[in-house]
């Protein structure tokens, strides 16, 4: 591609990225306008990709000292009011968790990019391992609900993104997008829409028309939790104060925490229809069902479609968003299944595990652990067949 | 918040600036969660006071709070002001987001000594070596008053607190000294014995384009004075020293304790040891500032347009 090209939008077509490439014209299509962030394997694309364009549109790309200042360098900058996002891997996130729980308090939105890489420590740098998965919902100090959005190709790497930052702007909270070390540095075809169509999907930073009825969570008429725009400071839309401190529905400090920690969470739980998206393939007469997210998706099809040519019913639910899990839609598509299968690029099945939860153990849950290599489709079919009989 | 309540129609407020207070202006009378002898009433009160008599405009003048007792202070500083409470340390990091961000801006950083030379010294140096525009006021009441007077990277030689019990034998860390080889442009020292000098330094930082450095030496009774004698700072006389358990004492003390820098320059080490140097270290108006080169940098990205 182009790198010189000094405008917001790419030229619509077709374009060969690299996944971690990807992700960032899909953060700059959807308005990012700061970026912290600090070099490390294999996030460092994206640093590198954002220094060179960022400045062309006049956004700020900005190398900090270490991963805690980029973060808090994220959150400063979007309290200003620019989208604002940084991206690192294993060992970064578990620097910043103290940042994300802060952001989750003050209700910031903010995006995060994880390019997962193998663990416990340094690990093997280069490595795919989804071994994040339960720091990028358990991240940091105190209780609250973050959203994690897994795509499997670079395509979705770029349209996953938009939806992140319009995750985060609407629902305040920090949005994480989970690619790995495979998927960041696989090079493919991405088509790119047209500016059109971008801008009709972007939710763009906007303060209220009225200020008087600023921060307030609660509908008095239906009683239902409304989201507040975020405030922005620098302008009147400010509330003087942001204390990470627990606020309640009126956005003051409350001396009932409890109050605060039930808003914290039920502005996701409540929206958890429209912030779930998911996918199926040839689920209407499976008997075997393939729950499956990430990279795994892809061997997944593969394996599907070889079953099926031995007559074997098996077909995949597909979950892009993780976090959140999607508790309702999971139980309804398992239901009737025989049995399930979680190919995972982890040893210990954090997904199915919460299947598991799901389905009360009711249903057997088949692991296909790989760590640090993609699932041939070889290996699901064999599990697939074994299961069959 | 006291709770003192609201004010009464024959009482006059201390000073006509505790109705611009956060706290006076919510209750109509002054209030604070601080200690009795505490440093940051007068700088707070100062602040609030430059605040308004510069009419600054609290959209441009952002306030970031570290983590410390300090953090209290949003109570008794300018009720107009737009403040955020950081991360412990964190509060350099997350003003170069702002700053960044929104270049008009010009972030107001209250840090503490364990905040700012402690666990958020990166940061600080980082901040400094960039030259952003900012102001960094540093705390620094030589302890970890607000977790209940432990050892702090400032705490004089030989000065008990609560984890040096015996007495402090650490070297201590001088924030000016950090400032200076990190690269801020304006960089001074004083404490709340002098505030009509911190009052100038101030109005200096306000109108000086880069990083400017404040360190403010401020007492706390509670903590350090209750547990220390005051002959800190003058162990060569090999005075018996007594507790400096009132503001007073204290206060006497810091006066006693810095030494202008003009003056230093005649003083050898033994006399300068566990002694503040105050003064004006460095201004130097003419460096590049970052967002400014960034904005440079910007400009050649789009091909010199």
């Amino acid at each position: 591609m182009d790198i010189g090209y000094n405008k917001r939008f790419l030229p619509e077509g077709k374009h060969l990225m690299m996944g971690n490439v990807a992700m960032s014209e899909g953060a700059i299509a959807a308005g990012l306008k700061f970026f912290g962030g600090y070099p490390i394997t294999p996030s460092t694309e994206v640093i590198e990709h954002l220094a060179v364009r960022l400045p062309q549109i006049g956004g700020v790309c900005m190398q900090m000292e270490d991963e805690l200042a980029s973060i808090n360098a994220v959150i400063g900058a979007s309290l200003v009011g620019s989208k604002a996002m940084t991206a690192t891997s294993g060992p970064g996130i578990s620097l910043m968790t103290e940042t994300i729980s802060m952001a989750a308090n003050l209700e910031v939105p903010f995006v995060f990019c994880d390019v997962q890489r193998n663990g416990p420590g340094t690990g093997f740098v280069t490595e795919p391992h989804h071994n994040d998965i339960g720091l990028m919902r358990f991240a940091g100090n105190g209780e609250f609900q973050v959203i994690t959005l897994a795509p499997m190709s670079c395509q979705e790497l770029y349209d996953l993104t938009i939806t992140a930052f319009n995750f985060a702007e609407t629902y305040r909270c920090p949005v994480f997008i989970m690619s790995d070390a495979y998927l960041g540095h696989l090079h493919e075809v991405v088509t790119l829409p047209s500016k059109e169509e971008v801008l009709k999907r972007v939710i763009d930073r906007e303060l209220p028309d009225d200020y008087t009825k600023k921060f307030s969570y609660k509908d008095d008429s239906t009683g239902n939790y409304v989201i507040p725009k975020p405030p922005v400071m620098g302008t009147d839309y400010c509330p003087g104060m942001f204390l990470s401190q627990p606020h309640g529905s009126e956005g003051l400090p409350t001396p009932k925490p409890q109050v605060f920690t039930e808003m914290m969470i039920k502005k996701i739980t409540s929206n958890i229809d429209k912030i779930c998206l998911t996918d199926s393939y040839k689920l209407e007469d499976a008997e075997l069902i393939i729950i499956a997210y990430g990279l795994p998706v892809r061997a997944s099809y593969r394996a599907v479609d070889l079953a099926r040519k031995e007559g074997i019913k098996v077909g995949i639910f597909r979950l892009i968003t993780i976090w959140p899990f999607p508790d309702e839609k999971v139980k309804e598509t398992v239901k009737d299944a025989k049995a399930v299968i979680v190919p995972e690029l982890n040893y210990t099945g954090v997904i199915a595990e919460q299947v598991e939860r799901v389905t009360n153990l009711s249903t057997p849950v088949i692991r296909i652990p790989n760590v640090c290599e993609i699932h041939h489709p070889h290996d699901i079919l064999k599990v697939i067949k074994e299961v069959a009989k | 918040m006291s709770g003192i309540g609201p004010m009464y129609p024959n009482e006059k407020p201390e000073n006509p600036y505790v109705l611009v207070s956060y706290a006076g202006h919510l209750l109509g009378n002054y209030s604070s969660r601080l200690c009795a002898g505490c440093g940051y009433g007068i700088i707070g009160h100062i602040f609030t006071r430059l605040f308004e008599d510069e009419k600054l405009d609290p959209k441009l003048y952002p306030l970031v709070l570290g983590i410390g007792c300090y953090s209290q202070m949003l109570l008794t500083v300018h009720y107009k002001t737009q403040k955020v409470l950081s991360l412990h340390g964190r509060a350099p990091a997350l003003a170069t987001g702002m700053k960044m961000a929104n270049p008009q801006m010009k972030p107001i950083i209250f840090t503490g000594d364990g905040d700012c030379l402690g666990i958020g010294g990166n940061h600080f140096i980082h901040t400094c070596r960039r030259n952003l525009d900012c102001i960094i006021l540093i705390f620094n009441n030589s302890i970890y008053a607000m977790t209940g007077g432990q050892g702090a990277p400032t705490t004089l030689y030989g000065a008990n607190s609560t984890t040096t019990p015996y007495k402090m034998f650490e070297n201590r860390s001088d924030g000016i000294k950090l400032a200076l080889a990190a690269g801020a442009t304006y960089v001074a020292r004083t404490t709340v014995a002098h505030p009509r000098t911190f009052m100038k330094y101030f109005r200096k930082a306000l109108k000086h384009k880069g990083t400017s450095v404040i360190e403010l030496i401020t007492p706390c009774v509670t903590y350090f004075g209750r547990k220390n004698l005051d002959n800190l700072g003058a162990e060569h006389l090999g005075l018996k020293g007594e507790k400096m358990d009132t503001a007073g004492k204290m206060i006497d003390w810091i006066k006693r304790n810095s030494v202008r820098v003009n003056q230093a320059k005649f003083m050898n080490e033994e006399e300068l040891f566990n002694k503040y140097v105050i003064g004006e270290f460095r201004h130097a108006p003419d460096q590049p500032e970052y967002s400014e080169e960034y904005a440079k940098i910007q400009k050649i990205a789009r091909g010199g347009r």
